[in-house]
C-alpha cells in the first residue's frame, strides 16, 4: 500500500548510468555536438543502406558505452504505437507524393509504390535510431554535464543578446527541484489519502475522474512552488546574483585527443550519411 | 572601534495596499562590532526576521539608515559590496541551494562576483573543509540530510569571505543532531574572528552567543550580554520567551540546594557545577 505514494524513490533525474566507459568520459560538449549532427544527418538520409549504417552505429554506441541495450529498448516501447500509426498513415495516404517508384497497389485513393514503402520503412527505422542515439547521450551524460555543455555550445548566441546563462540557470534549478517536489507531492498525497482521498482507483479510461483526483495535489503544490521560489530569490540575491551580470564559471572541460577523435568520427559518419549517394 | 553594522532609527512597515501599512520595525537603533556573536530573539511576529533582512539590504528601511561598513543599504550601487560583507543563511535548507552538485552550489556566489577560476577552486575547497562537507562535494543536494544541506548553504556564504554571517532561523528546520552540527560551525567561525548574528527562538542557541538583543513589537526591549539577559526570567516570560532549559533546571536545583548556582546558561557550565559540588562533597 505504501509503495503507491513513494514517488521520490521512483524518480530518476535524467537516467544517467555510470559505467565509466569511453563515451562517459568524453567531453559533454563534444557528445552533444556529435549527437546533434548525427541526428540531423539521419533525419535527412532516405536510403536503406544509410539507415542500416545508422542503426548499426547506434547499437555499437550502446556496446562501447557498456550500457545494457534494454535501456534503449525501454525507450522504444512507449514509442511503438506512434511508430505504427505513423507507418499506417504513411502507407495509406502518402503514396500520391511518391508515385514515381514501382507501383504495387493502386486502389481508389490508396497508392502503394516502392518509394512509399521506402518512406514507411526508413522513417520507422529512423525513429529507432534517433531514440537509441539520444538514449546513449542521456544515459552516458549526467544532467549537470548536459546543461553545462548546452550553455557552452549556445554561448556564441550571447552576442545577439540571447540570455544563454539565464536559460541554463533556469534548467539547472528546474532539475534541482524535481526530487524536492516529488517528496513534497508524496507528503501531500499521504496527507490527502489519510483524510479519505482516493488516488488512482478509477480505471485509466475515466480521464475526468482521474484529472479531478489530482486537483487537491496540484493546487497546493503550486502554492508551495511559489513560496519556495520567493525564498530562492532571496537566497540568490543574498549571494550577489544579478541577472545579465558578468560571471565567471566554475566548471571547465578540457578537450583532449580522445574528444577530437570522437568529434571527427561523428563528423565523418554524419557526412557519409548526408552526402554519400547510396545505391538503395 | 568602528561598528561593522550600524542601524540608526530604523523603521519599516509592510504595505498591504495604498492605505494600510503594517508597521513591523520601530526606531531600531544598535551597532554590531567586528568579531561579535549576537543573538536576536523574539517570539513569532516580533519583527526579528524582518530586522535580519535589513542587515544585508534585502529590505531597506522606510525611515532611518542601515550602514554596513559605511555603505548605506539604500544605495543601490553598493548592494554588491554590502552582500559581500554580510552573508545570510536562511531557514529552509532546500530553498537556498541552486545547483545540482554540492561544489557547484558553493561556487554559485563566487561565479556571481566574477572570481577567477583558480581562486574559485581554492575558496570552494576551503569553505567545504570548514563545514566538513568535502567528502560530499560531488553529491547532488537531495541526497543530503537537512543539517548537511544547511552546512552546504553555509559553505556557499563562507566562500564569499564575508565579514559577518546572519543566520536567519537557520536551525529551525533541523533535528537536534543537525542543529548541533550547524551550531558547532557557527562557534568555530566566531572563534576565527567572524562576526555572527543569529536570529532564533531556541534559547539554548541564543545562550551560545555573547550578546542578546530582544525584540518585541518591532522594538528593542533588551540588549546585553547573554548571562545578564537570562537573569530577567520574568520579563522574558512576559514577552513569551523563556530562559534555556539548563537555566530552568539549574534554578529548580538551586531552590532545593542553595549552593548550586542558578546563574547557568550552557550545558557545559551545568556539568562543571555538578562536578565542582560533588568534589566538595567528597572532600
Amino acid at each position: 500500500m505504501s509503495s503507491e505514494f513513494e514517488i521520490s524513490k521512483r524518480i530518476t533525474i535524467g537516467q544517467y548510468v555510470p559505467t565509466g566507459s569511453f563515451i562517459h568520459r568524453l567531453d559533454p560538449r563534444v557528445k552533444v555536438f556529435a549527437f546533434t549532427i548525427l541526428v540531423l544527418a539521419i533525419a535527412l538520409n532516405t536510403s536503406y543502406i544509410g539507415n542500416t549504417i545508422g542503426l548499426v552505429l547506434s547499437l555499437y554506441l550502446f556496446w562501447v558505452s557498456k550500457i545494457p541495450i534494454r535501456y534503449g529498448l525501454s525507450g522504444i516501447i512507449p514509442a511503438i504505437p506512434f511508430i505504427v500509426i505513423l507507418a499506417v498513415l504513411q502507407l495509406l495516404f502518402q503514396g500520391q507524393l511518391f508515385s514515381h517508384g514501382k507501383v504495387y497497389v493502386d486502389y481508389g485513393f490508396i497508392l502503394i509504390t516502392s518509394e512509399s514503402i521506402r518512406l514507411v520503412v526508413v522513417s520507422a527505422v529512423r525513429f529507432v535510431e534517433i531514440i537509441f542515439l539520444s538514449s546513449v547521450l542521456t544515459l552516458a551524460t549526467s544532467t549537470t554535464e548536459l546543461t553545462h555543455s548546452i550553455q557552452s555550445l549556445l554561448s556564441p548566441l550571447k552576442k545577439i543578446k540571447f540570455p544563454v546563462h539565464e536559460i541554463s540557470l533556469i534548467t539547472t534549478i528546474a532539475i534541482r527541484f524535481v526530487p524536492t517536489f516529488a517528496i513534497e507531492m508524496e507528503k501531500m498525497m499521504k496527507a490527502q489519502a489519510s483524510r479519505g482521498a482516493d488516488f488512482g482507483t478509477g480505471g485509466w479510461w475515466r480521464i475526468i475522474q482521474r484529472t479531478k483526483e489530482t486537483f487537491p495535489i496540484i493546487i497546493p503544490l503550486f502554492n508551495i512552488a511559489l513560496s519556495r521560489a520567493e525564498d530562492l530569490i532571496l537566497a540568490m540575491e543574498s549571494r550577489c546574483y544579478t541577472p545579465g551580470g558578468e560571471r565567471s564559471s566554475y566548471t571547465t572541460y578540457q578537450i583532449a585527443a580522445k574528444d577530437y577523435l570522437a568529434l571527427v568520427t561523428g563528423l565523418l559518419f554524419a557526412i557519409l550519411l548526408f552526402a554519400y549517394p547510396f545505391p538503395i | 572601534m568602528e561598528p561593522l553594522i550600524r542601524l540608526e532609527n530604523v523603521s519599516f512597515s509592510y504595505k498591504i495596499n495604498e492605505q494600510t501599512k503594517v508597521p513591523v520595525l520601530r526606531d531600531i537603533d544598535f551597532s554590531i562590532y567586528p568579531g561579535e556573536y549576537v543573538a536576536i530573539i523574539g517570539h513569532n511576529g516580533s519583527g526579528k526576521s524582518t530586522l535580519s533582512k535589513h542587515l544585508n539590504g534585502i529590505l531597506t528601511p522606510d525611515n532611518g539608515d542601515v550602514w554596513i561598513h559605511g555603505y548605506n543599504t539604500k544605495n543601490v550601487n553598493q548592494k554588491r559590496a554590502i552582500r559581500q560583507t554580510v552573508g545570510t543563511v536562511f531557514q529552509h535548507p532546500d530553498n537556498q541551494i541552486v545547483a545540482t552538485i554540492v561544489e557547484e552550489d558553493v561556487a554559485f556566489g563566487l561565479e556571481n562576483i566574477n572570481i577567477p577560476r583558480e581562486e574559485m577552486r581554492q575558496r570552494v575547497d576551503e569553505a567545504l573543509d570548514v563545514v566538513k562537507m568535502s567528502p560530499f562535494r560531488h553529491r547532488p543536494p537531495h541526497h543530503l540530510s537537512g543539517g548537511q544541506k544547511q552546512r552546504v548553504a553555509i559553505a556557499g556564504v563562507l566562500a564569499m569571505r564575508p565579514e559577518c554571517i546572519v543566520f536567519d532561523e537557520a536551525t529551525s528546520m533541523l533535528d537536534s543532531f543537525g542543529r548541533k552540527e550547524v551550531l558547532q560551525v557557527m562557534r568555530k567561525m566566531n572563534d576565527k574572528g567572524m562576526t555572527i548574528i543569529t536570529v532564533t527562538h531556541h534559547m539554548s542557541e541564543a545562550a551560545e552567543a555573547d550578546r542578546i538583543i530582544v525584540i518585541e513589537g518591532g522594538q528593542i526591549v533588551m540588549d546585553g550580554p547573554a548571562r545578564e539577559i537570562f537573569k530577567h526570567k520574568h520579563e522574558l516570560e512576559q514577552l513569551q520567551l523563556e530562559v534555556p532549559a539548563v537555566s530552568q533546571m539549574a534554578e529548580l536545583i538551586h531552590n532545593r540546594f542553595a549552593e548550586f548556582s542558578k546563574d547557568i546558561i550552557q550545558e557545559s557550565e551545568f556539568i562543571e557545577e555538578v562536578v565542582k559540588l560533588s568534589k566538595e562533597e567528597v572532600s
